[in-house]
C-alpha cells in the first residue's frame, strides 16, 4: 500500500482545517511536537495572568476535593458490607472525577504542579485500593490452565504471598495468576537460571523480581517481559516481537528483538539487536551496544523469530522524556568499544 | 442552521467516520492498524506521536487515528477526542501486570464528555500468545459490564495473525452507522 497518513488534521480554535499532503511519518511527528510546543508557548504568552488565576483556582479546588476524599477514606464507617461497598463506589467516582479535572487542567499547569497532583492522585488511588482490599477482599477468578506445563519457578511457595514488590498495576488477582501460568522465572536470588529452546519457543516469557541472577534463555520467545530486576545478567535468543523492560537496575541485558521498550531503568547496559527501534522512558544511565552473544542454532532462531540479522538499529534510541530535536538525550549513551563485553561464558557449556 | 450542523451533515453524506485507537503502550494499536490496512507490520516502531490512516471499508470512509500510549504521551490523548464516532481500546491480553493500569485508563476515558457519544470496541489483542487471558477474563478485569454510558463490545483478536480484526471493525461500523446515518 502506498498511501500512508495522507491526511493531517490540525485543530484550530475556529474549527478544523484539513490539508491533504504527502509527508513522511518522521516529519509528521516532529511537526506535531512543534505544534504542541508552539501552542503551549502561545497559551503561555497570551494568558499569563489568566493562567495564574486558573492555576490558583485549580490548586484550591483540587486540594479541597483531595482532602474531602481522604476524610471519607479515613473516617467513614466500613463495618457494614453493603454500606462499605457503596461508600467505596462513591469514593471511586470522586477520584475519577478529580483525575478528569486534573487532565482538563493540564494545559495551564506547570510540570511541577502536574507532577505534584499526579502523585496525590496515585496516593489517593492506593489508599482506596488498600481500603477495598481490607473491607471487600476480591474474589479470585479462574484462569485457563493451557500454559501450566511451561511454568518453571525456583521458589513456587513464595509466589502468592510475595506482594512486597511495589508493582504499580499488580493487584492480588493478577499477581496470583502469574505464579501458576506464566512461563519464566520469578523471585530468585543468587542463582543461575537456564531455559532451553523448546521450553520458551513462541511463548510469552516473564522474568521478574530477580536479584543477582544469571539468566540464559537459549531460544526464541514470542515476547519477553523483564520486571523488577537488580544486578542481573540476562541473555536471550531472538524475540519475535517486543521486549518490555521495567524497573531494572545495575544489570546487563542481551538479546535480539523487533522492538525494545525500556522504562524506569537505571545504570543498565543493553547489548541489543533491534530491527525496528529501541525506546526509553523515565530512564537514567542506560548504555547501549550491539548484540554479540551467540550459541549453536541462533541463526535458525533469527529465522523462526522473523528478525533480519543484517538489520540492527541499536543506535536509534528514542527517549520519550527528551523530545528536543537536535540535542541528544542525557539519559542514554553508547558503550565505548573498548569497554564492551565480548565473552558471555558465565557458566560452562550448557 | 449553524455551521457545525452543516459540517456534520456533510460528513454524514459522505458516510465518513472518525475512529480513535487508544490503549497502553505495547498493546498492538499500530500493528492492528497496519495489518487491517494490509501493510507490513515487522517494521513498526513504538509510536512517538500519532499515525493517521484514511481507508475505505464497506463504502465507509474511515479516518483512523492511532495515538502513542506511552505514559508520557497519555496526557495528549485528549487532543484527539473531538468528533470521535468510535473508540477502539486495545489491550495486550498477555500483560497481566498492567491490566489494572489498563482498567484505570479506560475508566478515566469513559468519563470524558467529548467521548460521550462514541461507540466502544475493546480488542483483547495478542490472543496468539499462550499466556494470554481470554476475552472473558479481560472483560471481567476491565469491569466492562459496569459500563452503562456507551455501546460496547469486546473481541478477542491477534494483530499478528489478523484473526478477528474484521469481526471487530464490522461490529463497530454497524453500531455507529445505526446511530448516526439512519436519521436522514
Ligand atoms: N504475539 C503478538 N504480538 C503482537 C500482536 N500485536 C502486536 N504485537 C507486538 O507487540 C509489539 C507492540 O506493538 P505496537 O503495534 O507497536 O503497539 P502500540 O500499541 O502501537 O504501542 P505504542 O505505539 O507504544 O502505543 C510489537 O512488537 C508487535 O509486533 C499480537 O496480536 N500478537
Ligand atoms: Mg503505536
Amino acid at each position: 500500500m502506498a498511501a500512508l497518513g495522507v491526511e493531517v488534521t490540525v485543530p484550530k480554535d475556529d474549527g478544523e482545517t484539513n490539508t491533504a499532503v504527502n509527508v513522511p511519518e518522521s516529519v509528521l511527528r516532529r511537526d506535531q511536537a512543534r505544534l504542541e510546543e508552539a501552542e503551549r508557548r502561545r497559551n503561555v504568552k497570551e494568558s499569563q495572568t489568566v493562567k495564574e488565576e486558573k492555576s490558583d483556582f485549580f490548586t484550591s479546588t483540587f486540594n479541597a476535593e483531595k482532602t474531602a476524599v481522604e476524610e471519607m477514606l479515613s473516617s467513614s464507617n466500613f463495618s457494614d458490607r453493603d454500606k462499605a461497598a457503596k461508600t467505596l463506589e462513591e469514593i471511586t467516582v470522586r477520584i475519577q472525577q478529580l483525575q478528569k479535572f486534573l487532565n482538563d487542567s493540564m494545559l495551564f499547569l506547570t510540570q511541577y504542579e502536574i507532577r505534584q497532583a499526579q502523585a496525590s492522585m496515585q496516593k489517593l488511588q492506593s489508599s482506596l485500593d488498600e481500603k477495598r482490599d481490607l473491607v471487600l477482599p476480591k474474589k479470585k477468578f479462574a484462569f485457563r490452565s493451557r500454559n501450566a506445563g511451561a511454568t518453571k519457578q525456583p521458589e513456587p511457595s513464595k509466589q502468592t504471598t510475595d506482594k512486597s514488590a511495589s508493582d504499580v498495576g499488580g493487584t492480588v488477582v493478577v499477581d496470583a495468576a502469574i505464579s501458576v501460568y506464566q512461563c519464566g522465572f520469578s523471585n530468585a536470588e543468587n542463582q543461575v537460571l537456564i531455559m532451553q529452546a523448546e521450553e520458551i519457543q513462541q511463548k510469552d516469557v516473564l522474568l521478574s523480581h530477580l536479584t543477582n541472577c544469571k539468566v540464559k534463555l537459549y531460544g526464541c520467545p514470542s515476547t519477553l517481559h523483564i520486571k523488577n530486576i537488580r544486578s542481573c545478567e540476562i541473555l536471550c535468543g531472538p524475540v519475535s516481537s517486543s521486549v518490555f523492560v521495567d524497573q531494572c537496575t545495575d544489570s546487563t541485558l542481551v538479546f535480539p528483538c523487533q522492538q525494545l521498550r525500556t522504562h524506569n531503568t537505571t545504570a543498565t547496559q543493553i547489548y541489543v539487536h533491534v530491527t525496528s527501534r529501541a525506546i526509553i522512558e523515565d530512564c537514567r544511565e542506560v548504555r547501549f551496544a550491539p548484540f554479540t552473544w551467540t550459541y549453536p542454532g541462533i541463526h535458525d532462531h533469527f529465522k523462526v523469530a522473523g528478525l533480519d540479522p543484517d538489520r540492527n538499529n541499536w543506535t536509534d534510541v528514542d527517549d520519550f522524556n527528551w523530545l528536543a530535536a537536535g540535542t541528544p538525550s542525557p539519559n542514554w549513551t553508547v558503550i565505548p568499544e573498548t569497554e564492551r563485553i565480548s565473552s558471555w561464558d558465565f557458566v560452562g557449556p550448557s | 442552521m449553524g455551521l457545525l450542523t452543516i459540517l456534520k451533515k456533510m460528513k454524514h453524506k459522505e458516510r465518513e467516520m472518525r475512529l480513535l485507537m487508544l490503549g497502553l503502550d505495547n498493546a498492538g494499536k499500530t500493528t492492528i492498524l497496519k495489518k487491517f490496512n494490509g501493510q507490513d507490520v515487522s517494521t513498526i516502531s513504538p509510536t512517538l506521536g500519532f499515525n493517521i490512516e484514511t481507508l475505505e471499508h464497506r463504502g465507509f470512509k474511515l479516518n483512523i487515528w492511532d495515538v502513542g500510549g506511552q505514559k508520557s504521551l497519555r496526557s495528549y490523548w485528549r487532543n484527539y477526542f473531538e468528533s470521535t464516532d468510535g473508540l477502539v481500546w486495545v489491550v495486550d491480553s498477555a500483560d497481566r501486570l498492567r491490566l489494572e493500569d489498563c482498567r484505570k485508563e479506560l475508566s478515566t476515558l469513559l468519563l470524558e464528555e467529548r467521548l460521550a457519544g462514541a461507540t466502544l470496541l475493546v480488542f483483547a489483542n495478542k490472543q496468539d500468545l499462550p499466556g494470554s487471558l481470554s476475552k472473558d477474563a479481560i472483560r471481567e478485569v476491565l469491569a466492562l459490564d459496569d459500563i452503562k454510558t456507551h455501546h460496547w463490545c469486546i473481541v478477542g483478536c491477534s494483530a499478528v495473525t489478523g484473526e478477528n480484526l474484521l469481526t471487530g471493525v464490522d461490529w463497530l461500523l454497524d453500531d455507529i452507522a445505526a446511530r448516526i446515518f439512519t436519521a436522514d
